[in-house]
């Protein structure tokens, strides 16, 4: 039997723990120990940002930490973003621009757009490439999470309601 | 992946290519080796440990088998390691030429075939990692010849 | 100026309430919030878990396969080599048998469960190991000894097939898999009458689909019940439930196949029976517990299927008007070590090649090759692109032998809007002629030329200069335009199943799988339409065989083409069920009634009406007689099935920057043009695109699988095989034009593959015109910047300054 270690963690506001091998990463203890299988793995490398979580508020990707490493902290996960049954600005804001397809990479966007939205509320264009540059989606294309920052950061400058109807301008123009 | 390279001992030619058959010298000087023995005249077999970048610390079960041995000029290595990472085999040759001065120069080529996740995930470091270890390996087996020709002095 | 797309106008629906709106998609809050069920987030109590020893060589005869320290690891339950799957074992089944097209020559030779005498590929999987947990089946497999000795690999397409070569199927004469050759008037005839000829090498390397999502499968028996349940990434899942069934011996309703949510497709997860696909569910029952397995990347960079490597020895003949005389091909196609899909990869190259234009006289002759690689099944575009690329490439060079713009000579090769039904008297995937059903090709052109700003791009001698110069360099800038059909939306069939239940909410169930494309939306929009309810009011079932029992799945660009005609037909069905009930009941005449706000309202009083869900409870009484020849429920199912592709068009156009120095391209500007016939959802179809366009990106500029000459993959990481991220794709612009297909009810054409297919040669001739270097041409894809700088060296020492 591999040796096991006791993890302690607070998970969206709750405290969680677990007794885990030394490798477990943190986003399987996040998946399959605690059942958070919001958060998806896509590459275990690194480098598709799908597994992106908080770490006392930070972007981390759960696949490149051990389960261990997270002792004593703070884990957010996509899970903990809505308030009830209200969605965070964030995700409205991706509802709203059809910033997300098959939704398997969103989670990950989602969690990384948090603090970089905290600390950039009022991004330029390029800011919002180059944040959204360390994350891999195949199926939007990028355009309408672009979109979407932007409309996120303005929600969350006013005080727009989180959720409102879409305007049918994200399809393009149309000629008939 | 193709490595070939010159290198230039302190010592005569006999001594060097004793060194170079020698699987306790071997074992010594090659980085990651853990166990290196001579099973028979000509064939030895062993177990190195390799790190290629994000693939680490991968066992390779070895076997090299010395083919067309020219004592002491010249001799080719067949060269076949497998483990969890996957394989590396091919061929090696050796060429030792006496310098003047007692020294003695050793032409080397090598032609391998790297296979599994070390050639799928590691493939863009394993040229650097295989001359770091080549150099790293030359360095010590110099010295372990320096000190031999010296011990028996 | 906005260009009239309907010209042709057959009918097709027009805009109603919820059709034709961009209404946020309804499956949107459970992916924002973590609800949606993947297959990884399937939890089945008591499960095992699966890891697969793949073959580490290329080509290699296996003798034996040691799994006894595997079976001793600990939390290793049991261990499988091919040997021991008994009868079991079998090649997975020819899903495309090739068309019915004269003097074809075809091998098939398809993946096995486990490798058994030969490995044919580096990932292939030779054993499986169940443990408790991932992490020991992963400890065990790497105990396992394969005793392989390693064969010469087959990897260079010509090699292949030269005399001599080693064998990737030991029973073939040669590696050659097919071999068609397709013809419409006489090319050689022909050639002699052209002003000018034009003959190229091109090439189209390998590329990955790389859905974020890996594969996986999660198998559950029930031996009470006698009944298997298979959690899979598939796109197909009805398929895969009746061949599943079919292979293990059960009845086709004791096996239930469920593609829940699916983190993208792209093709690779179409019905392959892929070995795990096949192998996960016999351990389920042979163990009696439930097994999973979940692909992590290496094993989708080895074991997921791939497309793409084409060479094309290509001419074409033209009059000095820029008139197309003919065009001859001759082409090999890399399927790597099986053949499981036939020839739809290639007979879509060969076919797509024609694009929009007139071609009189076409010769193609297609080669099909095995190779020790991963096998080449459909991705996004599915051959398509290699055409496209073909044609558009050597119209552009005769364009600029004859000096004639590329807009012009494209606009003089159109087939005129007077001309469809248009037979291209060639066989199609679809086992049908090559017919284009509907189209107006030069109003997308000429608005694409419009809005990339083509006219005043030609006549300002410093467009191609990137004012100011960025810091220490030079950038040069290039435009490019190009246009493509697409075939999509082929049959055979798919169906639904449509009810309204006492609760008033609607039901919807359909076959095909969905991944990412907005299925529930635009099916519940369709069904919406026609019910008078909101799209939210409709609940949508995807991807389940227990909720609906026929059907194919989701590949090319159809799930909307046939299975959305088949919810809209089933949509209809029902509405006159209602309609006819509640006249009964408003007692009116059932012209008098209409549907609207979740009820039934006489139209001429809206305050005599009576709600669906009530309409439902009353369609299924619990006493009295429901009358002869009328069904219970407000329920009906429909099916679809076109007589052929429907055929999207567009113009895709850019402005690249280039340095001449580091041989850098960004993308700077990308437009879209395109007709996918009526629109449902005029957000999900810019999706698609966008996302189509950035897959087109990646393939130009970065996505290559780089095999050695021994078969190994050198680049199985997202750390060496680039996709294009937020800073490689620009915002792209879309605009649409509208030529109703007249081959299904909705007026509709497929649009899932558009943006990913004639990427690579708008960026081609973005960068050749960027640079303006004599004898500089790009005929290959992708181009990434060593490969460009090579080719900028190669020009400029042919040509002195």
């Amino acid at each position: 039997m591999p040796e096991r270690l006791p993890v302690r963690v607070t998970v969206n506001g709750s405290p969680r723990e677990g007794e885990v091998e030394p490798r477990l990463l943190l986003s399987d203890f996040l998946r399959h120990e605690l059942g958070l299988t919001g958060t998806h793995v896509g590459c275990e490398h690194g480098v598709c940002g799908a597994c992106t979580v908080l770490l006392d508020g930070a972007a981390v990707r759960s696949c490149l930490l051990f389960a261990v490493q997270v002792e004593g902290r703070a884990v957010t996960t996509v899970e903990g973003l809505a308030d009830g049954e209200t969605l965070h600005p964030i995700q409205a804001a991706f509802r709203e621009s059809h910033a997300l397809q098959c939704g398997f990479c969103t989670p990950g966007f989602l969690m990384t757009l948090v603090p970089f939205l905290a600390e950039n509320p009022d991004p330029s264009d390029d800011e919002i490439r180059d944040a959204l540059g360390g994350l891999l989606c195949r199926c939007t294309g990028y355009h309408n999470i672009a979109l979407a920052v932007r409309r996120a950061a303005e929600a969350m400058a006013g005080d727009r309601p989180a959720e409102r109807p879409v305007p049918a301008t994200n399809g393009g123009s149309r000629a008939r | 992946m193709r490595l070939e390279g010159e290198h230039v001992f302190d010592a005569p030619r006999e001594a060097v290519w004793e060194a170079l058959l020698d699987p306790a010298v071997l074992a010594r000087v090659l980085p990651g080796t853990e166990r290196l023995e001579r099973v028979e005249e000509g064939l030895y077999r062993g177990l190195m440990k390799v790190a290629v970048g994000p693939v680490s610390a991968g066992g390779y079960d070895v076997t090299v088998r010395i083919v067309d041995p020219v004592r002491p000029e010249s001799y080719r290595m067949e060269i076949d390691g497998r483990g969890g990472l996957g394989f590396a085999r091919g061929t090696a040759e050796v060429r030792l030429s006496e310098e003047g001065s007692g020294q003695t120069r050793m032409h080397y080529s090598s032609d391998l075939q790297i296979g599994g996740k070390v050639a799928g995930i590691g493939q863009r470091l394993v040229d650097n990692v295989a001359k770091t270890m080549t150099a790293r390996g030359l360095d010590a087996l110099a010295a372990e010849i320096r000190a031999r020709v010296e011990g028996g002095e | 100026m906005r260009a009239d797309g309907s010209a042709s106008g057959n009918g097709g629906a027009r805009a109603g309430r919820v059709f034709g709106r961009g209404v946020a998609r309804v499956e949107d809050r459970a992916l924002l919030t973590g609800q949606a069920l993947f297959v990884d987030d399937v939890q089945v109590p008591g499960c095992l878990h699966a890891a697969f020893v793949r073959s580490d060589f290329a080509h290699a005869r296996i003798r034996g396969v040691d799994l006894d320290a595997a079976r001793a690891a600990p939390g290793v339950v049991a261990a499988f080599a091919a040997g021991d799957l008994g009868d079991y074992w079998k090649p997975g089944p020819l899903l495309v048998p090739p068309p019915p097209i004269e003097r074809l020559e075809f091998h098939a030779r398809t993946q096995v469960p486990l490798a058994k005498d030969k490995a044919r590929h580096a990932g292939e999987p030779v054993a499986v190991i169940v443990a408790e947990s991932r992490y020991a089946a992963e400890d065990a497999a790497e105990l396992v000894y394969v005793d392989a000795e390693p064969l010469d690999a087959v990897v260079d397409l010509e090699a292949a097939l030269a005399p001599g070569a080693p064998l990737v199927h030991d029973d073939l004469p040669s590696n050659l898999a097919a071999r068609v050759v397709q013809s419409r008037g006489d090319y050689a005839a022909a050639v002699g009458g052209a002003d000018l000829v034009i003959a190229r090498r091109l090439l189209y390397d390998r590329g990955a689909g790389a859905a974020i999502e890996n594969r996986g499968v999660v198998a559950s028996w029930d031996p009470r019940a006698g009944e298997l349940t298979v959690w899979d990434t598939t796109q197909a899942p009805i398929p895969i439930r009746n061949g599943l069934a079919a292979m293990l011996g059960l009845s086709e309703s004791k096996v239930r196949v469920v593609a829940p949510f699916i983190g993208g497709g792209f093709g690779p997860k179409i019905m392959m029976f892929y070995p795990e696909e096949v192998v996960i569910p016999w351990l389920a029952i042979r163990l009696g517990r439930p097994v999973k397995w979940i692909e992590d990347r290496r094993e989708n960079f080895h074991g997921t299927t791939q497309e793409r490597l084409q060479i094309h020895d290509a001419e074409i003949a033209v009059a000095a008007d820029g008139r197309i005389v003919g065009v001859k091909d001759a082409f090999l196609h890399d399927t790597g070590a099986y053949d499981p899909y036939g020839l739809t990869v290639p007979i879509n190259s060969q076919c797509t090649l024609l694009g929009p234009y007139d071609v009189p006289n076409y010769h193609s002759e297609m080669r099909v090759v095995f190779t020790n690689k991963t096998i080449v099944t459909p991705v996004r575009g599915a051959g398509r692109q290699h055409g496209v690329f073909v044609i558009e490439r050597l119209l552009d060079l005769a364009a600029r032998e004859l000096g004639i713009d590329r807009v012009e000579i494209r606009r003089r090769n159109y087939l005129p809007p007077d001309s469809f039904p248009h037979d291209n008297n060639i066989i199609y995937q679809d086992f049908a002629p090559l017919v284009y059903d509907s189209g107006n090709y030069r109003p997308a052109l000429e608005l694409a030329a419009e809005l990339i700003g083509w006219g005043d791009f030609m006549a300002d001698p410093s467009a191609r200069d990137v004012d100011p110069p960025p810091e220490g360099g030079v950038r040069r800038r290039g435009i490019g335009i190009v246009s493509y059909v697409e075939g999509t939306g082929i049959g055979p069939y798919e169906g639904a199943r449509v009810s309204i239940e006492p609760s008033g909410r609607v039901r919807l169930a359909t076959g095909v799988g969905t991944q990412g494309q907005g299925h529930f939306t635009s099916f519940a929009q369709i069904v919406a339409e026609q019910l008078g309810v909101d799209a939210d009011d409709v609940d949508v079932s995807t991807g389940d065989t227990r909720e609906f029992h026929w059907g194919t799945g989701t590949f090319a660009s159809r799930g909307t083409v046939v299975a959305g005609s088949a919810c809209h037909q089933a949509g209809v069905k029902v509405r006159e069920k209602a309609i006819a009930l509640a006249a009964r009941i408003l007692e009116v005449e059932p012209a008098a009634v209409e549907l609207g706000g979740g009820g039934a309202y006489v139209r001429e009083d809206p305050s005599k009406s009576i709600g669906l869900g009530e309409l439902a409870a009353r369609a299924n009484p619990l006493r009295g007689a429901v009358r002869s020849g009328v069904e219970p429920g407000l329920e009906a199912t429909a099916y679809f099935g076109p007589d052929r592709g429907s055929t999207a068009s567009g113009v895709h156009a850019c402005v690249v920057e280039v340095d001449p120095e580091t041989a850098e391209v960004r993308v700077v500007r990308y437009l879209v043009v395109h007709d996918c016939g009526t629109i449902v959802n005029p957000a999900i179809v810019g999706g698609q695109i966008h996302g189509g366009v950035a897959m087109g990106i990646g393939n130009a500029l970065f996505e290559k699988l780089h095999y050695d000459e021994n078969g190994q993959l050198l680049n199985a990481s997202f750390m060496d095989y680039l996709l294009p991220t937020a800073t490689d794709v620009p915002p792209i612009e879309t605009a649409h034009i509208e030529t109703p297909s007249p081959l299904n009810p909705l007026g509709v054409k497929g649009v899932g593959e558009a943006g990913a297919i004639p990427t690579g040669a708008a960026i081609a001739q973005a960068i050749e015109d960027a640079l303006g270097i004599p004898g500089l041409e790009i005929l290959e894809i992708p181009i990434p910047p060593d490969r460009l700088w090579a080719l900028i060296e190669a020009a400029r020492a042919e040509v002195p300054a």
